[in-house]
């Protein structure tokens, strides 16, 4: 049977072979393209679709479903509904930005302040102030400090995001450990002896071998490069000036809180780097002061972990620990039009974030929510979520509000920081090394800003 | 294997009705169907493949945050990337990498496939797990060889704690993550060169064994003699497509020590994800690819060029 035989299709209608293959080739062709001819983002005037990307993949993801939950339920009526997609933390900004360029981002997403500066400049993130007064947010309702968090000295100093919760880091401390060791729960380590003590009577070895930090932490990321950030700006280190010219001031104050960290291994051996999930290992008993954010707090709480919060000790100087705080930012759409529906949406999830800063994570920016009666009983026990509330009062180790921040920010495990530092914690440089390394690196980033 | 539109347009090239126009010196007409079957497989390819190679060679040449346009900086990337001790790190760890894996999965995957080939009871059983890693995916086994390797609850020092060995720190040292990621890798990757090697196994005439076999050649001297030179073309296209596969480490490196500590276990992959998704340098991502690619391709010529010369 070559091409041209015909083929039967029905009574009386035959066509050739050829045509067939035409027809069924063309049909192909249509069917294949057509849900791509037509892809720009389809947006329904009515009902409004808004779409929503989220990073929070622990255990405060679950609860930020349940917020938009609850604002789709609030809108049903409305034809307003947020769509939210969940895009790795890693990848976010990367994606954020592929998307933007190519006219699809998603109408707002989250974001942490001062980490921002180059969509900032570049146009990506939406400044706010206006769209607020438009749609009623209540700025006077946010603590000043929230609001200066959220804007950008160095590009028109707007505001570019709504601030959602203020964190901090701060040690959550095993119960169970402590009872075991005979310390008294009522009265955490207020300073960096007391730590170091609480540390070792806590710590279990096996000969010369941590087997259970004291203070848990882990060889190489994020945890021992927070550590040192908090504890170098408590000794008075600064990664920038106030006036973002001139990069690691005092150095010998980083240098000292290098050492520091190391001793946690190598002298008073209260810590293992042996650790390679130190969330996991928390959650499992396998670490008595562990610090890290409000975000674990649900997941804890929910798998019955007998844990508390406590003050970040006064180590250095001054009693400080890291500031993060998030927020809502609005992408630039190729229909401006959209960015008033986006933030309305926005004011309601703000509004209502009585639950988030609750149950999800952190403390609320908004002045209404933190006097409200039921803010201390509400959510999860005062005492697992306290600390992280009271302690905004000195979290004001803040990111670098330069474009290259993400370059600065001690809470990394895989930037120039926490890259330069891990040859620290490995023992294969010196704490001087990595130091003039940071200076040298962070100064050339501040000049070219 | 042939396109199917050429094939289309070959058959109706050399239909009678061709013939015939061709004998009357008149020109065929394009058969564009053929076009329309090749162009399924074309077009993605030229868009998702060749496209991005070009796009890509030229982004290697500019610094660009994928807002605005490229700006053009020459070979500055190439030069920075020189200067990286990062760079030169991932490159050494790379080739240690290789030294690892590309012999552990040939050994093993051969004495694996020697072993089934024996044709003992429950070999087809043994056929089938020794494959099932390769069908897993990269997170996964990333995932469970965490679990396997922690220093202090992991299977692995488990069992070696039973005979006295002291727990080995597989990924949270600088002096033993790499031999870490490496272990996981040999055992996903020996799936594939086991089967390759037991089809080439089977393959080698029965007569060729039994021959030595009846001239007096023992086991060690068959598998020298008769074995091995039959299965050069196969141990060659094992070793260089693991070759290629181990320059290519990524997915075990990311999931099991994100390249650290102090990145005694990155690869060239992994710091240009690095550079590329986390830090947004896109041109010097794109520079690290095209010197990754530079050294894949020297790496493979070489070892074509040296394993020819051995046959």
């Amino acid at each position: 049977m070559n091409s041209n035989d015909p083929v039967k299709l029905g009574p009386g209608t035959t066509v050739s072979r050829r045509q067939v293959l035409r027809t069924s080739a063309a049909a192909a062709t249509v069917g294949l393209t057509t849900p791509y001819l037509g892809a720009t983002r389809v947006f329904a005037a009515n009902p409004v679709e808004i779409v929503h990307w989220s990073w929070l993949a622990a255990s405060d993801g679950e609860v930020w479903a349940k917020m938009i939950d609850a604002f789709n339920e609030a809108h049903k009526d409305k034809g307003v509904t947020i769509r939210m997609e969940l895009v790795p933390e890693e990848q976010y900004v990367t994606k954020v930005l592929a998307a933007t360029a190519t006219g699809r981002a998603p109408d707002f997403g989250w974001g942490t302040a001062g980490k921002g500066a180059q969509l900032a400049k570049d146009g990506v993130t939406v400044p706010l102030d206006d769209l607020a007064k438009e749609v009623g947010l209540a700025i006077d309702d946010f603590s000043a400090s929230s609001i200066t968090a959220s804007r950008y000295p160095k590009y028109g100093n707007a505001m570019f995001m709504v601030p959602m919760d203020l964190m901090s880091l701060q040690p959550l401390i095993n119960l169970d450990h402590v009872a075991e060791a005979g310390l008294d729960p009522n009265a955490p380590p207020q300073g960096g002896d007391d730590l170091i003590e609480w540390g070792k009577a806590m710590t279990r070895m096996d000969g010369d071998r941590v087997t259970r930090s004291g203070l848990l932490m882990t060889g190489s990321g994020v945890q021992p490069t927070v550590t040192w950030g908090i504890v170098a700006e408590q000794m008075g280190f600064r990664r920038a000036s106030d006036d973002l010219k001139t990069a690691a001031v005092n150095p010998e104050a980083g240098i000292n809180a290098m050492q520091w960290v190391l001793e946690l291994f190598d002298t008073h051996k209260v810590s293992t780097r042996d650790v390679t999930d130190r969330y996991k290992e928390f959650g499992t008993g396998n670490g008595s002061i562990f610090w890290t954010g409000p975000w674990t707090l649900n997941g804890y709480v929910g798998q019955g972990l007998n844990f508390m919060a406590a003050d970040f000790p006064k180590i250095g100087d001054q009693r400080r620990t890291y500031f993060e705080m998030g927020g809502l930012e609005l992408y630039t759409q190729s229909d401006p039009g959209r960015h008033k529906a986006t933030m309305e949406a926005v004011k309601w999830l703000s509004d209502n974030s009585f639950l988030w800063t609750t149950v999800g994570r952190g403390a609320s920016p908004r002045q209404s929510i933190l006097s409200r009666d039921d803010y201390k009983t509400a959510g999860h026990p005062w005492k697992v979520r306290g600390a992280f509330v009271d302690g905004m009062a000195y979290a004001d180790i803040l990111e670098i509000p330069v474009v290259a921040g993400p370059e600065f920010t001690i809470y990394s495990g895989g930037n120039f920081l926490a890259r330069t530092l891990e040859g620290v914690w490995a023992g294969t440089k010196t704490p001087e090394a990595a130091m003039a390394e940071l200076q040298e690196r962070w100064q050339q980033a501040l000049d070219e800003d | 294997m042939r396109p199917r539109g050429v094939i289309v347009t070959l058959i109706s090239a050399t239909s009678p009705a061709a013939a015939r126009r061709s004998a009357q010196g008149e020109r065929a007409p394009i058969d564009w169907i053929g076009y329309v079957f090749i162009a399924f497989f074309a077009l993605p390819f030229l868009l998702f493949n060749v496209a991005p190679v070009f796009f890509g060679t030229y982004v290697a040449f500019t610094e660009w945050r994928i807002i605005g346009t490229p700006e053009w900086i020459g070979l500055e990337n190439f030069r920075e990337a020189f200067d990286d001790e990062w760079v030169w790190l991932a490159f050494r760890n790379v080739v240690l990498y290789a030294v690892i894996i590309v012999p552990g999965v040939t050994i093993l995957g051969l004495g694996f496939a020697l072993f089934v080939n024996q044709g003992y009871p429950l070999s087809g059983l043994a056929r089938t797990l020794f494959f099932a890693p390769n069908v897993v995916s990269a997170t996964v086994i990333g995932l469970v060889w965490v679990w396997i390797l922690d220093t202090q609850f992991g299977l692995l020092n488990n069992v070696l704690g039973s005979v006295g060995i002291s727990p080995v720190p597989w990924l949270t040292s600088a002096d033993w993550s790499l031999v870490g990621v490496s272990i996981a890798s040999i055992w996903w990757d020996l799936g594939l060169a086991f089967v390759l090697l037991l089809a080439a196994l089977q393959d080698i005439p029965r007569d060729l064994v039994e021959a030595a076999k009846v001239d007096g050649a023992g086991p060690f001297s068959r598998l020298w003699h008769v074995i091995l030179p039959q299965l050069r073309p196969v141990l060659s296209m094992v070793i260089t497509l693991q070759l290629i596969s181990t320059l290519r480490i990524f997915s075990q490196v990311y999931v099991m020590t994100n390249g650290g500590p102090a990145g005694s276990s990155s690869s060239p992959i992994h710091y240009m994800y690095t550079v590329a998704i986390v830090r947004n340098l896109y041109g010097y991502a794109s520079a690290l690819a095209i010197m990754l690619f530079v050294v894949i391709l020297l790496v493979t010529v070489v070892q074509r060029f040296l394993l020819k010369e051995a046959r």
